[in-house]
């Protein structure tokens, strides 16, 4: 079910947007349990969308995060991320995806002994990227975040909303294709929400599309965008500019 | 590759989890000692071989009463035999002297035996050491002013398969060692990669290479290998100064057991520290490999 109809249309002119994402009847299966975490999933998303993942807890949007950054393989079907189907990918190819992705989770995952800075400059420095370019980008997207002036503080000297910009700052540092956030605000109270949100929308404007996984009606009504609904493992609803309940 | 970085990463593992780190570095000493110890001995063996072998392969003992005729014609037998390479004569008061030579370290011994004790013999060296049967058939037991023929063959062969057997067992005990060494780098490993977990994950999500992930955690039991094998080289060399060079002096000096060369530990060094290296980054590996997702 993609309702490309009221998906935001390309203007006269314009070139469409390339696909960054596409899932073609994808179910993946855990040898654990007999009910299958995706059933039959397709759906398209686009270079520069922002799309709402929603569903209660183990509808599958984890699961539909782990396939995209190739945690896991789909039992049948096929993933694709920026041209390159995952199913066959080799596991040596599997660090240049994630290259592309950046990754933002509720508990902020923030290396505890390491400076804010540290911080984001580790996401750069295990991937080789030379000393000169890390001392350039690590203040510019510090300040993108809304942290310049606390480079050398520790994670556990800021707040909740703080060391959530931090991890942001640390998956968007590489300028990723994609970024996907599971549950970013799921820590935070709704004021701090807001401003974790604001961030998102404006990595979005870059170009860089973002899926984040949520259960916070409240963002996800306010900012009317699309939203994919998945209940029991199977896409019930995907639409532009959605809320999060019907008849909420 | 940050070579900075990687290091770093290696010094704060091995820090971290320093008991389980020294542990590792003993287990993986005391073997690759005992593997030098082994390989020691082999060395010696061959050595030993070399100086007994080569040196005499039969003894003819004479009688007490043997008289002069019966001596010599034993002698012109022993020169006009084809199976003889080469003999040597040795009087009662010659055989007394090697003997005084070999148990200097046993003066108690040597006080308590009389001057006349030892016989005199014949040392017979042979075209081919596996024909003894002529010899002896050419020399019966206690005719012609004979007292017994003896194979020293046969006697070295019983002292070196006792030697083969020590060193055998030397080896066997540091194929033990070697395996406990190996389960606790295995371990080590894992708890640092469990230690460390924070970091690889980050590094696995933001696409940092396999190598880039794994390379501190083998690195980091390489070195311990290094380290262990440098403490078994030390240990072979204190083995050598305190107990070779100072215990076993007398009998070195007698020839009867060939000296421990320092080229010798200079040629065992690097095969310890290859062999601790290489077992300690594979054991890691394959611990990665095995049981953590990077």
């Amino acid at each position: 079910m993609r309702p490309g109809a009221d998906r935001p249309s390309c203007g006269p002119g314009q070139v469409p947007w390339p696909l960054v994402i596409e899932l073609q009847h994808v179910t993946k299966l855990y040898p654990a349990s007999p009910r299958p975490a995706l059933d039959d999933v397709s759906t398209e998303i686009d270079k520069g969308e922002f799309v709402f993942l929603i569903g209660s807890s183990g509808s599958g949007k984890s699961t539909f995060l782990r396939l995209l950054l190739k945690e896991d393989d789909p039992t049948r079907g096929t993933v694709t991320v920026n041209g390159k189907t995952l199913n066959g990918m080799s596991k040596w190819q599997v660090p240049k995806l994630r290259r592309t992705m950046g990754c933002v989770f509720q508990d902020f995952r923030l290396l505890r002994n390491r400076t804010v800075a540290e911080n984001v400059a580790f996401a750069l420095e295990v991937i080789n990227k030379p000393h000169r370019t890390i001392k350039r980008v690590v203040p510019e997207v510090l300040e993108m975040v809304g942290l310049d002036g606390k480079a050398n503080r520790l994670p556990h000297e800021l707040s909740g909303g703080e060391q959530q910009r931090v991890a942001i700052a640390r998956a968007f540092v590489n300028r990723p294709l994609v970024l996907l956030a599971d549950e970013p605000t799921g820590n935070l109270d709704p004021e701090t929400s807001e401003g974790i949100m604001l961030l998102l929308e404006r990595i979005n404007r870059t170009g860089t599309t973002v899926i984040m996984a949520t259960h916070d009606y409240h963002i996800v009504d306010s900012m009317r965008r699309r939203v994919i609904e998945l209940n029991g493992g199977q896409i019930t609803r995907d639409q532009s500019r959605g809320v999060y309940g019907v008849g909420r | 590759m940050r070579v900075n970085f990687v290091l770093s990463e290696v010094a704060t593992g091995l820090r971290r989890n320093l008991t389980m780190t020294v542990a590792m570095i003993l287990t993986t000493a005391i073997s690759l000692g005992l593997m030098g110890t082994g390989l020691l001995i082999a060395g010696m063996i061959s050595d030993m071989k070399e100086i007994y072998y080569d040196k005499v392969q039969v003894s003819i003992f004479l009688a007490d009463d043997v008289t002069g005729d019966q001596r010599s014609a034993i002698e012109s037998q022993l020169a006009d035999s084809p199976e003889v390479a080469s003999y040597l004569y040795e009087s009662k008061e010659e055989a007394y002297e090697r003997f005084r030579q070999q148990f200097s370290q046993q003066p108690e011994l040597v006080d308590n035996t009389p001057r006349d004790a030892l016989p005199e013999s014949f040392r017979v060296e042979l075209v081919n050491p596996e024909r003894y049967e002529v010899i002896a058939a050419a020399f019966p037991n206690g005719e012609n002013g004979v007292d017994q023929v003896r194979d020293e063959g046969d006697f070295l062969d019983r002292l070196f398969s006792l030697l083969n057997g020590a060193r055998n067992a030397t080896i066997a005990v540091a194929v033990v060692q070697a395996l406990a060494a190996l389960l606790l780098i295995s371990n080590t490993i894992q708890l640092a990669a469990f230690n460390r977990r924070n970091e690889t994950n980050i590094m696995r999500l933001v696409g940092a290479s396999r190598w880039y992930t794994q390379l501190p955690f083998i690195l980091e039991a390489a070195l311990a290998g290094l380290i262990g094998a440098m403490l078994a080289v030390g240990g072979l060399v204190l083995t050598k100064v305190l107990f070779v060079d100072k215990t076993l002096a007398g009998p070195i000096k007698a020839g009867i057991i060939p000296p421990v060369d320092w080229s010798a530990i200079v040629t065992i060094a690097p095969v310890i520290a290859g062999a601790g290296v290489g077992l300690a980054a594979v054991a890691a590996y394959v611990t990665l490999r095995l049981y953590v997702r990077l």
